[in-house]
């Protein structure tokens, strides 16, 4: 992994072909996509070059690649000026402004108490001075989101349940176990979360479980998706819900349950799904998952074309 | 006259347009002249005519035909005396090139295909030689061919110049049809953003929709409100029923308890009397038996 020099060599060439894109995070400008993979780095991609009309082959590949982590990095998310990228045990924030330069450093680093592993969700997870510690998930967290209306977090993990917590006070405010309801628990995957996304009242959760629809205040199941294959990653958009998970396919999955549809991506599993709002009424798609190519959408009926990890 | 007649189209037309002003002489005679491709071997016998121009005047006009073309095409046709030179196919490829510019020149100077000039030249040429001639009768035909050209070039004239009203007509007309697809253009961009906007509108109300439609389905499981509403009113009512007779029943058997406790005492007060009676009696009979056992002794 001690890699000198991220371009050229067949060396580089090999390690191409392993590459998984575990997160992306789209610039508070929206010019720019930074997507992490497992072998530590960061790419940054020129969106609005590679959109633009007379966009060429090496708009398609990485403006930079930054040596960002020793380790996988898993998660990023951005703020207005910052990218923060989470790791085994540590954050990393980088400055925007910056990332497209050669030799950039980090701004900070933390490392958060007994983590082994981390995901780094919306920004506001890590304002200083509003830290709690929120005990309560009995293994792994895999994946944190915020809710919009009510100053709350709702956090998924290894446990099968959801959490739900208030901000100000730091506590437990609601639990949902989703492997003992009937409906979606599927006892032969596992009863893992992997995959949270809210809206308003609404909550979609899957991985182990099926994917279902969640409506909070009652705390019940509504619909269940039928996707036979655990998902990794779902998104509440306009009136679908997208998702992807193991298998080379995006689900565009409509909330009364029906699947409207299913297009076909390059990489074998998707890990992130990350969208960039062009206008009020045009928003772009990227995907990505195992696979050094990361598949952008500008119409979510088909893909449009590759951005490709260099 | 006919060989030359004959030769001058088809030089014409091998020579590109640059001999049009020979043949538009003749076309106003003969009639369009078809301006298909004819062999280049006719054009050495032409090209080698103009040299001894004004020779063998068969015909008036073949002199000024030969003077006037010497004059305006001589240095095209030297060009082409010497083009005829080299090979015949090489000819008509070069001839064309140099043709073009001539092309060029003469329509810009001329714009009509080189008439009208040659018809002022002609009739300026001509005016001189009336002034200078003497007969009458040929002064009267040349004058009365000068009025003809004079008509022609005015009538010419007038043609341009409504050609020109008519081109400027036209741009007119192309800027306002161009100014409307510019507008319809803009317009349709318009409409294009409002339907957007309304496709967004329509997919919030569609999942607003189908988030009611979930949480109906799970509702629905639930039984209705109204049937356990009434159902808890009969209950609520047999629960007062019951409790009532529970009162009334209650209420009996403390009468009845009262009623059986009277009766008891009575009972007890009732052996107390008899009791005390007879102990009373039995005091009696002792204290008299008592007093008979004393009067006795």
């Amino acid at each position: 992994m001690a890699l000198s020099s991220p371009s050229g060599g067949v060396r580089r060439a090999r390690q191409l072909l392993h590459v998984s894109v575990l997160a992306q995070s789209a610039s508070p400008c929206g010019r720019f996509l930074a997507a992490a993979n497992d072998f530590g780095e960061i790419a940054i991609f020129g969106l609005s070059a590679a959109l633009s009309a007379e966009a060429k082959e090496e708009n398609r590949r990485a403006v930079a690649v930054v040596r960002a982590h020793n380790g996988p990095v898993y998660s990023l998310a951005s703020t207005e000026r910052l990218l923060l990228s989470g790791s085994d045990g540590e954050i990393r924030a980088w400055s925007w402004a910056e990332l497209g330069r050669k030799g950039c450093r980090e701004l900070w680093t933390r490392r958060p108490p007994c983590r082994s592993s981390l995901e780094v969700p919306e920004i506001n997870g890590l304002e200083v001075n509003q830290r709690h510690e929120l005990r309560g998930h009995q293994d792994l967290v895999h994946v944190v989101a915020l809710r919009e209306q009510l100053p709350q977090v709702l956090s998924g993990g290894e446990d099968g349940t959801v959490r739900l917590w208030d901000l100000r006070t730091g506590a437990q405010v609601q639990l949902i176990e989703v492997h003992k309801y009937q409906e979606c628990s599927r006892p032969q995957l596992g009863k893992w979360i992997r995959c949270l996304a809210t809206e308003s009242d609404w909550m979609v959760c899957g991985g182990g479980p099926a994917l279902t629809l969640w409506h909070l205040r009652s705390g019940t199941p509504t619909t269940v998706f039928g996707l036979a294959q655990p998902q990794h990653h779902a998104l509440f958009h306009q009136d679908l819900v997208l998702s992807g998970g193991v298998g080379p396919a995006l689900h565009l999955l409509q909330l009364s349950g029906d699947v409207r549809g299913k297009v076909p991506v390059t990489p074998a599993a998707l890990r992130s799904l990350c969208l960039h709002p062009r206008s009020p009424e045009h928003q772009v798609l990227t995907v990505a998952g195992n696979s050094p190519k990361i598949d952008v959408f500008t119409n979510l009926g088909y893909r449009a074309f590759s951005l490709s990890f260099t | 006259m006919t060989p030359g007649a004959v030769t001058a189209p088809s030089i014409a037309t091998t020579a590109g347009p640059s001999a049009a002003p020979l043949c538009h002489h003749r076309h106003r005679r003969r009639g369009p002249v078809p301006r298909g491709a004819r062999g280049s071997p006719a054009r050495p016998p032409r090209a080698a005519r103009p040299p001894p121009a004004g020779s063998g005047p068969s015909s008036r006009r073949l002199p000024l035909h030969g003077r006037r073309s010497r004059r305006l095409h001589c240095g095209k046709l030297t060009s082409l005396a010497a083009a005829a030179a080299p090979p015949a196919p090489a000819l008509a490829a070069m001839g064309a090139v140099t043709d073009d510019e001539v092309i060029r020149k003469r329509l810009l100077i001329d714009g009509d295909g080189a008439g009208d000039d040659r018809r002022i030249n002609l009739l300026v040429k001509s005016f001189i030689k009336w002034c200078n001639s003497g007969s009458q009768e040929e002064g009267y035909t040349q004058y009365q061919r000068m009025l003809s050209t004079l008509s022609q070039c005015e009538f010419s004239m007038g043609k341009t110049l409504l050609v020109y009203d008519m081109n400027l007509r036209e741009m007119e007309n192309y800027e306002k049809i161009y100014k409307d697809i510019e507008n319809s253009i803009a317009a349709a961009h318009e409409k294009i953003s409002e339907c957007k906007k309304q496709i967004l509108q329509a997919k919030r109300i569609r999942k607003n929709r189908q988030e009611y439609d979930a949480l109906a389905k799970v509702i629905q499981h639930h039984p209705d409100r109204h049937e356990t509403l009434k159902q808890l009113e009969a209950l609520g009512k047999e629960l007062q029923n019951l409790s009532h007779i529970k009162e009334n029943v209650e209420d009996k058997l403390e009468l009845r308890r009262k009623q059986f406790h009277v009766l008891l005492s009575t009972i007890h007060e009732l052996q107390q009397t008899l009791e005390n009676d007879e102990k009373l009696s039995e005091a009696e009979e002792s204290q008299e038996t008592q007093m008979e056992a004393e009067a006795k002794q």
